[in-house]
This record gives structure tokens, sequence and C-alpha cells, in this order.
């Protein structure tokens, strides 16, 4: 029965208007036609509706409002640009001489990270940690915004016209009077700049070019020259190669196309292929990262080398002679300079191992053609002439790639000398500096910088502050590498294209454009671009015979960023064998050597003013913010010195005061040093970072190159704060030696081993747990990292760093063991101090499905995700610091500081580098624990747009930073559940273990033990 | 020295007090202005106390990173101020529950001191979780606030269940130490002059007429508060304990951690309470009510908890070994013989070699020898939680990230800021509240008893 219930008479009575009232619940007035001006007096409304206007009013305009010129709007907006969506752009990495093709990735039109371009030929979507980070410098506040004169010894701002003007002012009178004008630069790839300096040439015939490479390898490209005659570089192509063996060459990291050799040394570690598995022997002074990857490392003298490689040569000719591939060889000529040399009696006077000498001296024939012989950049003319000789002996030329000659050549160290007589003379007009620090690179004695004084116009165009700009008249700033269009080429037959990814931050121009100007007399801000094309219209496109349209061709090689010409690469020039007749081969002395080494990650110090580089600890001592005089535990024990004594090198009475660090397996009475350091202005973060050894360099690198012979070491009784992120201990410390390996930290084997099943990764993996086991369906993410193939470039964390917004910390910082880092590289010796084993082992969150970290936090700010990440909740995180000390891989990171803040004043708050940050990624506040996401913020990409594609989100579509940066590719990641995915394939591997597997806590990183090739067969 | 008797309970009171002259000596120094002394004494703990402050503010202001704390040692004098505070403040329940459910006639004398102390120690301990954090401002996350976000504690970490374990217990030892002081304050109350002190008095002795009923309740609280401290004595420090012993670093995931951290905090506690009381009893002239037998019998207690102490320190080692788990062994080696075994002989020496001297009973019994071991033992204790924490933590599994934590002027400042506290606190109470509990000595008295003459 439908009983009708009724509130009020009312609604008993009058239904209809009850029914109204209920719909209109709100009366009219107060809702639909509301106006302010219908109220009368001062209303509630009225008021708030003031208040309101008032408080919008105070806050807009009391607010510091700065006005930010012309805001576009994206209703309007860019093509091919959406709002939270990623654009990348092909381009080409200016940092150094191999130009590595790059993928910039921007996001709202301001670049925010760089990775390789994969169509690039040589790097193949790889680039090193400086690649990485160079992003840092497109921001970096202390960039050059201004164009300075220098007038009656003040620097004074002007603007673009009248630096203009003194600029030509100085070409045209240099010009009139017959004097010189002097171009000094970097080594030229650009064809199109080249044909800018010739055009400009022909307006100012007194124009000359000299270019230089910070510590040139002088030595080695003059043997080259001499040895292959009509090839002037040439790079190294490991690929092919199962014998690699280097003398003092650091080729892994520093010298030649270092990520190129990373690529093509690891592809022949892979533990799948072992009949493949590459030997390297390693002969150096230094611990180079290059020495610690080697299979046998064997510390030598500096001075050892030569007689080393001749001894082995003899060997070879006396012993081997028959089993020589190679007949066009002068053998009765090579025998008699070589005889002196024996193998043995070398081993025994220099407790070599002689075995280990024979079973190189076996494995080098037995692998002819198929080995390559490395020498370092460092070693003196005689060393490199016997190197190439020993490759040529082998057969083994095709492990080396022609250069054919630069475009604009390069010019010798004499160059440079009569440039300065010319200029002391006072026959030099003008002299133009191109984006490069003559003052800060030459050795001393060659007096540039005192010169200077003595020329007009010294007209230096920057991108940021350095030594030569004080010797300058006049600075023009220029734009940064992703502000600029460019071209370059290889020297074989890749073209690659740089093209700008954002406007100048600072109104700038690039120097080409300056140059162009100066040539062309007029200017626009896209005059280098046109010219570009047009070069490449006249140049180059008729070369690929393409039926395309010139500007269909130029768009699509600015979308790949490079193009592959099938010109014909240069063929082997026929050795000059009278090359080797011609050295005179010295006995060896063991003296006290200096050797200045390149740095890891600050090129030529142009980056001393990259805290991110700086902060990127040195692949071998750890240390941050420095550099050091690497010595010998034995040397540092015999003049009583410990790490962190300052000691004097006395080198032809030049001085250099600074600290040592003992380095185990360093050769006794060698000492090593990193240059680039010590730079007078470096800006805010390069000021007194490191000690400068240019200062002993002098003429004689050109022959001798840069091991300096019989220096005197002097302790001075002052100390000095290194800072390293790790502890060193004493290798002879029983108590704290091999760790790492009893407890299973780094599991190695050999080859052989692991052939002959001696060696099986112990695994003990029955699930016991007390709780229950939590189920994951779907996508569960997991990393594998082969240690095989790591070489600890350290390219991962500069990646991580720039993906993530990591903070650069400061020296003080890393001083109380503070670093930010979410991903390091550990390094382990073990064995003696003498001749240490070195282990490598990059170390991250693990991402434990039963993480330690997670059951202490009380507020559960660091939680499980269902596809098995640890995760971070950055809000809800007090900073109890629970979670890192129950850690135990020490994987997470603290801010202890609000570090952006703290460093340097703020420095990374600073305008610009504001713009430097990763959007998708939170900035943390201080007081907050952080630590590897595995890239979550890509992995949330993916899988948005996997749904809005309507398909299922596949492990393989996500790759990490890190991953993307290793150049050795040893870092897999992806879906575990997937059977058929790469890292389940790793995770069920072999030799895949768990760091710490006895806790139980179900790391999800696995790593692929490290086997060494110490392969015995064949020789009894 | 008279030879004592051990067959027979001594008197606890000595000096054939009368029921008045124990009122006269207690009320003393609420009733007088205080000495110069009082005020020198006052002017330097509230000293440590400002500079702890500066400190603190400081580190407010520009973050943790102030401390020498590190990447491994993520704990270091915040959580070992901490334990050693929280330790301190053991002794006060100890002696007034346990003690008083054993029928320890001793403890009157010395219960609302420690009981007092106890209150002040844990406010001082309670202060370090809440700093030691990266954002203290948030620290209200810690407790289990119902919110919007639906944002809840984690109650599986042992951080939790000490907010929980030491607010239960700061709260339990704060309503029995009222409650014990309500019969004084009604003493009090009849006792003064001021009007306004009288006030006060009247307000807080809760309308106290020393009626029989009031009594027979008094009593019964007092009994069954005395039950629920009592669990509450074992259950904080082993709460407390499980910080570390429920996290995975070898040299903090033990068992044995509980009963050596409770032996621990009354070892400290009893030096803590002996110390002071030591001072007190000299210049307020209570040697008669606070005994040289009571502190003999606190001397006791101190080598048997120092004994239970060192066996846990050997212990540790034997398991460690026993165990035959490499990590473990190298932590305890290392704490012996590593980088900071300077931190670890101190505290062997100072809580299990000095305290033996109190097996002689001349030493037990002369103030200064007793005085100077009392403080050994805190500095000692101190030490132990400084070789859990910053030892086990400095270097831990990985060996690429040990480090060695060195503390900075402000770690010390603070350190020196919550002795401030304390002592501040202490002093204050000595001249605002009964330092002994009038009732409850009066109630040991040989004359409140019925005895046979």
């Amino acid at each position: 029965m439908d009983k009708k219930y009724w509130k009020f008479f009312d609604e008993l009575k009058n239904p209809q208007k009850t029914k109204k009232l209920k719909q209109t619940e709100f009366s009219k007035e107060t809702t639909s036609e509301f106006n302010v001006e219908n109220l009368y007096g001062l209303s509630r409304r009225k008021f708030m509706a003031l208040t309101a206007a008032s408080l919008a009013f105070a806050t807009t305009a009391c607010k510091d409002y700065r006005d930010k010129g012309v805001i576009v709007p994206y209703n309007q907006k860019p093509e091919n640009t959406l709002p939270g969506k990623a654009n990348y752009y092909a381009s080409t990495c200016t940092g150094c001489s191999n130009h590595c093709g790059l993928l910039i990735k921007t996001r709202e039109g301001r670049p925010i990270k760089v990775d390789g371009n994969p169509e690039h030929p040589s790097n193949k979507g790889k680039i090193c940690p400086i690649g990485q980070a160079r992003i840092l410098n497109l921001y970096h506040p202390e960039r050059y915004k201004k164009y300075f004169a220098k007038r009656n010894n003040v620097w004074q701002e002007i603007d673009f016209a009248a630096f203009f003007s003194d600029f030509v002012l100085a070409l045209n009178s240099a010009q009139q009077q017959g004097k010189e004008i002097a171009i000094i630069s970097k080594p030229i790839y650009s064809p199109s700049f080249a044909r800018i300096l010739e055009d400009f040439q022909k307006k100012y015939p007194t124009a000359k070019i000299y270019t230089y490479e910070f510590l040139q390898p002088y030595p080695k490209d003059l043997a080259w020259e001499n040895f292959y005659p009509g090839s002037e570089k040439f790079d190294y192509d490991l690929s092919q190669a199962s014998l690699i063996v280097s003398f003092d060459s650091n080729f892994l990291a520093t010298e030649g196309n270092f990520v190129q050799n990373i690529r093509s040394f690891v592809s022949n570690r892979n533990v799948n292929k072992l009949d493949n598995f590459n030997k390297f022997y390693a002969f150096e002074s230094d611990l180079t990262l290059t020495g610690a990857n080697a299979d046998h490392r064997i510390p030598i003298h500096p001075n050892l080398h030569i007689p080393l490689l001749s001894s082995i040569i003899n060997e070879i000719l006396v012993k081997h002679e028959g089993k020589l591939l190679n007949k066009d060889l002068p053998l009765s000529l090579l025998k008699e300079k070589f005889s002196k040399f024996n193998l043995d009696a070398l081993a025994k006077d220099n407790n070599l191992n002689y075995n280990l000498l024979q079973r190189l001296v076996y494995d080098l024939v037995q692998n002819q053609g198929k080995s390559a012989i490395i020498t370092g950049d460092i070693l003196p003319y005689d060393a490199h002439v016997l190197g190439f000789l020993l490759n040529e002996i082998l057969n083994n030329s095709s492990n080396f790639k022609f250069k054919s000659k630069a475009i604009i050549a390069q010019s010798k160290l004499e160059d440079f000398l009569s440039l300065t007589n010319t200029i002391k003379n006072g026959n030099v007009g003008a002299v133009i500096v191109l984006s490069c620090n003559p003052v800060f690179h030459f050795p001393l004695d060659i007096g540039f910088k005192e010169s200077l004084s003595k020329v007009p116009f010294v007209i230096s165009l920057l991108e940021s502050e350095n030594e030569t700009a004080n010797y300058s008249t006049h600075i023009a700033p220029i734009s940064h590498n992703f502000e600029s269009w460019g071209d370059f080429f290889d020297g074989y037959s890749t073209y690659s294209l740089a093209q700008p990814v954002i406007e100048p931050i600072f109104s700038t121009y690039q120097m080409e454009s300056i140059i162009l100007y100066a040539v062309e007399g007029k200017m626009s801000n896209d005059n280098y671009h046109k010219y570009l094309m047009r070069y490449w219209e006249k140049e180059i496109y008729p070369k690929t015979n393409s039926a395309v349209a010139f500007e269909q061709f130029w768009f699509s090689v600015l979308h790949d960023g490079v193009l592959v010409l099938n010109e014909s690469q240069l063929t082997k020039p026929k050795p000059d064998f009278s090359v080797v007749q011609k050295i005179n081969i010295k006995s060896f002395e063991k003296t006290w050597t200096l050797s200045v080494r390149k740095p890891y990650f600050i090129l030529d110090g142009e980056y001393l003013n990259n805290g991110w580089l700086l902060e990127i600890p040195h692949p071998i001592s750890k240390v941050t913010w420095d550099n050091y005089i690497a010595i010998s535990e034995k040397d540092a024990n015999s003049l009583n010195l410990k790490t962190g004594d300052i000691v004097q090198i006395d080198y032809q009475n030049k001085f250099l005061e600074a600290p040592v660090f003992i380095i185990p397996g360093v050769a006794e009475h060698s000492l090593s040093i990193e240059a680039g350091f010590g730079r007078e202005n470096a800006g805010i973060i390069g000021e007194k970072v490191g000690f400068n050894p240019m200062v002993l360099l002098s003429k004689g690198i050109e022959y001798n190159g840069y091991t300096l012979d019989n220096v005197k070491i002097t302790k001075l009784h002052r100390t000095y704060k290194i800072a390293s992120t790790v502890e060193h201990h004493s290798l002879n410390d029983t108590f704290l030696k091999d760790l790492h390996k009893s407890r299973g930290i780094i599991q190695e084997g050999t080859v052989e081993g692991f052939l002959k099943n001696k060696f099986e990764i112990h695994r003990h993996r029955d699930n016991i747990s007390i709780i229950p086991e939590i189920k994951y369906t779907g996508v569960k993410w997991a990393m594998a990292i082969d240690l095989n193939k790591c070489i600890g470039c350290g390219a991962c964390i500069a990646s991580c760093n720039v993906e993530n917004n990591v903070p650069v910390v400061g020296k003080d910082q890393v001083l109380r063991g503070r670093e930010m880092h979410w991903i390091r590289i550990d390094t382990y010796f073990s064995g003696s101090p003498d001749n240490p084993e070195v282990s490598l082992q990059p170390m991250l969150c693990q991402h434990c499905d039963d993480a330690p970290c997670e059951n202490v936090c009380p507020v559960v700010a660091t939680n499980h995700s269902p596809d098995g990440l640890n995760q971070m909740v950055y809000n809800r995180c007090v900073g109890t610091r629970y979670c890192s000390n129950n850690c135990p891989y020490k994987v997470r990171r603290f801010n202890f500081y609000d570090f952006r803040n703290h460093f340097a004043n703020g420095f990374f708050y600073r305008d610009t580098l504001k713009l430097l940050n990763n959007p998708e990624v939170t900035v943390r506040s201080r007081g907050v624990m952080e630590k590897c996401t595995f890239c979550i913020q890509r992995i949330t990409e993916a899988r948005h747009n996997a749904l809005s594609e309507g398909r299922e989100l596949k492990g393989s579509e996500v790759k990490t930073a890190c991953q993307e940066a290793c150049p050795a590719e040893a870092i897999i990641f992806g879906d575990m559940h997937d059977p058929n995915s790469e890292v389940s394939f790793w995770r069920n591997h072999k030799l895949g273990y768990y760091v710490f597997e006895e806790l139980n806590i179900k790391p999800n990183v696995t790593y692929i033990a490290k086997l060494r090739n110490k392969k015995e067969e064949g020789l009894s | 020295m008279n030879q004592i008797d051990y067959s027979v309970e001594p008197d606890v009171v000595q000096g054939s007090l009368s029921q008045r002259d124990i009122n006269e000596a207690i009320s003393k120094p609420l009733e007088t202005k205080p000495t110069k002394l009082y005020y020198l004494a006052l002017g330097i703990s509230s000293t440590l106390l400002l500079i702890g402050a500066i400190s603190l503010a400081l580190t407010l202001y520009y973050g943790v990173g102030l401390w020498g704390i590190n990447q491994p040692v993520g704990w270091a004098f915040d959580i070992v101020n901490f334990v050693f505070w929280v330790g301190i403040g053991h002794a006060g329940t100890l002696i007034s529950a346990i003690l008083f459910l054993f029928r320890q006639r001793w403890r009157t004398g010395i219960a609302r001191f420690a009981e007092a102390m106890t209150i002040f120690a844990v406010m001082t301990a309670g202060l370090f979780p809440l700093i030691h954090t990266g954002r203290p401002w948030l620290d209200g996350y810690l407790f289990p606030v119902p919110n919007q976000h639906h944002l809840w504690i984690n109650f599986t970490s042992p951080l939790i269940w000490d907010v929980f374990a030491v607010s239960t217990y700061l709260t339990v030892s704060f309503v029995f130490w009222y409650i014990g002081l309500i019969p004084d304050l009604a003493t009090l109350r009849e006792r003064t002059n001021s009007k306004v002190k009288k006030i006060i008095y009247s307000i807080l002795s809760l309308g106290w007429r020393h009626s029989n009923r009031h009594w027979h309740h008094y009593e019964m609280i007092y009994l069954i508060l005395a039950g629920f401290a009592t669990p509450l004595v074992l259950s904080v420090h082993t709460i407390v304990s499980f910080d570390f012993a429920v996290s995975i670093l070898p040299g903090w995931h033990t068992t044995i951690f509980p009963p050596y951290f409770v032996a621990g905090a009354v070892f400290s506690g009893f030096a803590m309470v002996q110390n002071v009381l030591i001072v007190i009893r000299k210049i307020f002239n209570l040697q008669n009510i606070i005994t040289l037998d009571t502190l003999e019998k606190m001397n006791k207690v101190m080598l048997a908890t120092g004994l239970m102490v060192g066996y846990a320190y050997g212990m540790e080692f034997f398991i460690a070994w026993y165990s035959g788990n490499p990590l473990e062994s190298f932590v305890f080696l290392n704490r012996a013989f590593g980088n900071y075994a300077w931190a670890y002989w101190i505290m062997v020496s100072c809580n299990v070699i000095f305290t033996q001297l109190f097996w002689f009973k001349k030493i037990r019994r002369s103030i200064v020898p007793m005085f100077i071991i009392g403080v050994l033992v805190n500095i000692g204790m101190w030490f132990e939680r400084f070789v859990i924490v910053v030892t086990t933590l400095s270097r831990d599994f990985l060996p690429t990230s040990w480090d060695y934590f060195v503390p900075t002027i402000y770690d010390i400042g603070i350190l020196l800021g919550s002795f401030g506290l304390f002592f501040t606190l202490v002093i204050l109470f000595i001249r605002t509240l009964p330092v002994v509990s009038i009732t409850e000595v009066k109630s040991v008295l040989k004359t409140s008893q019925p005895v046979h003459h």
C-alpha cells in the first residue's frame, strides 16, 4: 500500500506548491540573477566581493612582480610543441674533437637532457659524462652576457655595434700595416666554418689560423704522420680486436674517441660468447680507469715502455719470425735495430713477471691481425713509433681507422713559438681567440701570455670567463653549442649537423656568425644559418646524388643530425720504416718522473665551472673537486708522505706545489697528475679547485710527450684536505682487506674457470620468510648490470644527475660525506698495493622486494609500488634518516641542507639555472631523503603512452637515464615478468648474483659477475 | 667505621628524628631564601641551556647539516642523547614502583627525587626524536592524527613504538609522581604563610585533608599505579632498544638488546640519582634521611647492573663469534680495535672496570669515590650508546660507503643544552617541591611503627 507521509500541513493540503518549493530549494534572488548593483548598502556579499577584490589587488600590486616580457600563450602554440610533452632534436656536441651526435630533449622550448644520437655512427646514442653535464653550461649564470672592451685598463660594457666596429678597426688596421692577424682556435672540424675562415683569409690576407688542443699528443701525431705519410690522425676500432695491449694509455676514458673505444672494447666482452672474449694487457705507470679494466695490469715505470716495446719486438722477430703473417717487413733491418734488447733480461732487471711477458708475446703472435697495440698520449715520440711498428709487424692495421687530412691543418707547437716571436717583434696587429684558452693551455716558456700585451687588439670570443679573457682587449659573448648552428666532418665519411634548440638565452651570437659578419659585412641573426645551408647545398648535397630537392634533403639531415656518405675512406698508407731506423732508443733509467695527464671530467679545464662534473668522483681515487699527485705506497713510505701532504715538484727549475694521494698500483718512482685544474679565472665554481701542473710543461713536450723526466720531489710540511667519497685504507691492513670478496659484494672469476665450471656463483634462493610473500602481477621492474661491460666511466652518474635534478653539494659537504649521487661506482682493490686487482661496481637503489628501509619509516614515506618499485614520497618524509641507516647498500641520500641554497650562496637558485631542472622530477627540499627511483617519471610517461594508445605497457619501452647513457650498455632494465625480456634473461643467468643475497631482502638489481680473461692454453 | 650487621635491617631514617623534624628538614628549602650557591648553580645550568637553545635554533634555521652526521652515520649525538636520557629516566620509576612493590623501605628517602629526575630526563629525552628529524615542523606526521588525506603512521616502525612508549612512560611517571605529592602538598599548604603559595598548594593538593578515607584511597591508587608503572620500566628501554634490534645492521640486530638496554638504563639512572642526591643531601642537610646506607644500596644496584652490562658486552662478542657471521664478527672486532676503539675502551673501562671498585665496602660507603664512579658510569653509559649508534653505522655492509663521524660544535652545544635543561629543571624543582616524600619518610620512622618495648 502506498502510504503518504507528510511533514506539515501545507504538504498535505497543497502538494503542488510544496513540490515547487522543493525543486527550487534556494529562492530566486540568491542564485541565478545575482547582481552586486542591486544589493542595497554593504551587504554580506558585497563585502565579500570587495574583500576578495582588494585582496587580489593587494597581492598583485604589492608583489615583487618582475615583468617577464612577452609571454607567449600556448593557445597559439608553436608548431609541434605540446605542453608536457618532450621534443627531441638531433645535434652535435662541440665539447671535444670527437663531435658525438646528440639528441637533445626539450620541454616547452628549453633543453633539459642530452643523450647520444643513436644514428651517429661513432657514438651510437651514447655520450660521455661531459656531454651529459654540459647542459649546465648553457644555463650557467656566469656566462658572458655583454660585450666588453678594455679602455685605459678598465673594462667597459659596450654594445654589439661598438664591439664590432672595434673588431673591424682591428682587422683593417692590422691589414693596412701589413701585420698579422692571428686566429687561435680549437681544431676546426666544421667544413663550412673552414670555408668562412678561408674567405676571411682572402679578405684579410695577413690572417693566419692556429689550432691546438689541450695536452695535444704532439709526439703521437708526429709519429703517426711520419710512419703513415698521408694520414693525419687515426682512431682505434677494437670491435675486431681479440687482444689489446696498451702502454700508459687511457683510451677508455680520456684519449681519442673514447666513447667509441668503450663500445668497441666491450663488444667483445660478452659472457654469452666466451670464444670471442677479448684479452687486455695494460702496462701503465699510473692506475688509470683503462688499466683498472685490464685482465693483466702490469705497473711499470714510464721510462720502461720504450725498452719493453723494443724487447717485445725483438722477441717476436727472433723467436716467431716464421709465424709472422706480414711479409712486407724489412726484417733484417729491424732485427739489427732491436738485437740489443732482450725480454728475458729486461724482465729480470726490472722485476717483471717473465712468464706473463712470454704469455703476452705468445698471445700477440697468435692473434696477428686481431690485436691492437695502443700507446698512450703522454708517451714520447719513440714509444709511439715502436707501438705503430709492433702493430705493423703483427699486421694489425685493420684495427685502425685512418683519418684523411684535417680541413684546417693542426698547428705544431713551433707555430705558436713563431707566433709569439712575431708578436714580440710587433708584427701582429690582432689576435682573435675563438672560444679557447691559450693563456692557460700553453706551456709557460712559450711566453704567449706575456706577449699578448704587445698586441693592440686581442679579441676573445668566449662563453664564460677564462684566463685569456684577462689578457684581452675585447670580449664578445658567444652562444652555447645548444644555441648554435654547426656542421662537422669526422675525417672519415660522416657529416653531422648542430642545430639550436633554444633561442640564445643572453642574446648572443655564435662565433661563426661574428666572423662571417666580418667577411660579408652584413649582419643578421641567422647569417650563419643561411650560409651553412648555402654551403651544404653547394658542397655536400651534390655528393649524395640525392633524388630529393635540397630543402627536403636538408631537413632530413637536420632531423637525423647526421649524414653518412659513401665516400671512399682513406686506404692505409704504406708505412715508412725508415722512421724506425731514425729513432735512437734510450736504455732504461729509473728516475723520478711526473706524467701530466688529461683529466677525466673537465676536458681542458673549461668545465671547471661545472659543479656536476667536479663532483663526479674520480674513477679510481673517488676524489672530487680536486686533482692531486698520485704516488705509490712504497714511494710514499720512503718519502714519509701521507695522503694529503703537500709536496713540491721541481722540474727544470719550474715548481709545482700539490698534495699527494697514495694510489695502489702506481709504479715506483712514477708520479702523475691530471691537468686542467688550478685555474685562476674559472668563476665561482672553479675557484681554487685543484692545482695547475701546466706550470711545469715546456717546449720539450712536442717530442717527449707529457712524461716529465728527472723531477725532484720534496715534502713540504703542510697538508691539504682532499675530498674523497670513500675511506681509503691501506691494502696491507689485513683487518680491512678484501672485505668486498669475503662479503660477496664482488664475485669474480676467470673465463677459463667458468668454462670448466670451476667458478659458479653460489646461490641459495630458497624463499624462506615468516611473512606472506607479496604477489606481483603485471609488469615488475628490475635491472641487471653486467660487470663485464661496465668500465666505470661515470656517464651514468652524470646522466642521472641531469635527469633527476641531483644537487651539487660542494667540496665541504663531500668532506663531510654528504654527496648526493643516486648512482655511484664503487671501486674495490684486492691483492697487493703494488699491483692490485680493481673491481668496479655501479651501486644504486636495489629496489628490494622486502626493503629494509620501508618497514622502519615511521610515516610510510618510503613504500612499495605494485610494479616493484621502492618509492619515496618526498612530501611525507620528515627526515628521520632511519631508512638510510637500515639500508645495507647505503644508496639513500639525505638533504642535510637545502643544497641548492647552501652551495656557493644559493648558486643553483640563480635565475637561469632554474631552467635547468627536469620538470618531471621534484626538486627536493631540505630534510628530505631521496634516492634512485628507477626513473619513475620515464616509467609513468611510458605507461601514459601505452594507456592512451590502448595497449599493455611493455618493459622494453622504458629506459632509465643511466641505462640510456651507458656507453658500454652494461645496464639492462625492464620487466622481469616478461620471460622474453633481456632483464629476465640476465636475472636467471648463471653469473647473475645479488649483493647481500643472504639478507633475504630480495633486491631487484642483478649483477653479472665479472670474468677476467686469463686464458693460459697453448703455451707450454 | 662501625661494623654493620647486615642480618638486621638498619634504620631507614637515622638520628632519631621526630615527625616535626622531618617536616622542618624537608620543607626548609621551600621556605627560605635561596643562597648564592643556588643562584650560581642555576646560572651555570641555564647557561648550558642557553647554549643548547642557540645551537638548536641555528639547527632549526639551517638544517641538521650543521651536525656532524653524514651518509652512513645518519644518527649520532641526537639518538645517543635520546637513549642516554631515556636511560637516566629509568631509575626513578624503578625506585618508586618496583622497589615499592618489593616493600623496600629504604626507597622512601630517594623515591620522590628519583621520580622527578625521571620526568625531567624523559622530557629531555623526548626532545631528541622531535628535533632530530630533517623537517621538525612536520613532526606531527609521527603521531596518529586522523586527516583528510588518509595518511597514517607505520606501525611496523620502531620509531612509532618509541613515540608511544616514551609518551606513555612520561604520562604514567608524571601521574605517579603527582599522586605521591598530594599529601605533601597538603602538608605544605598547612605550613605556609604566604597567600599566593597557599592558593597554589591548595589547588594542587586537590582538597587533601589527611582523612582516613583519603589515605585509604591514596594507598590503593598508589599501589595500582606502582603495578602499572612496573612493566613500563622494562618496556620503555626494551622498545628503545628495538630501534636498533629491529634493524638489519650487524651490531644492531641482536636479541640481547632489550635486557641489555634495561640493565644499562637502570645502571646509568642509579648513577645519576646517586650523583645528584650526594649533592642535595649535603646542601640541604638531609644526611639523616638520605642515609649512607641508602647510598650504599644504590651502589650495590649499580654494581649488579654494571655486571649485567659487562656480561652483555662479553656475550655480544661471544655470539658474534659463535654465530659464524663474518659481518657480525667484523662489527665487534671493529668496535674494539677499529676506528672508534677509543670510544669502546672508554665505555668498557667506565662501565665495567671502575664499577668493580664497589666490591669494596669502604668505597661503597665513602662519598667522594662513589661520586666519581657515578660520574664515570654516566660517561661510560653515554659512550655505550655512542659506540652502538655511531661505530655500527660508520662501518656497515659496504666498505665503500664507510665514513667517520666527527661531531661539530652544534652537536656538542645541544648535548650541553640537554644537561642544561635537565639540571635547570632539577634545580628549580628542589626549591619548589619537597625533594623527599614527607609522608613516606614519616611512615618509615621508627616511631611511626608499632614496636615492642
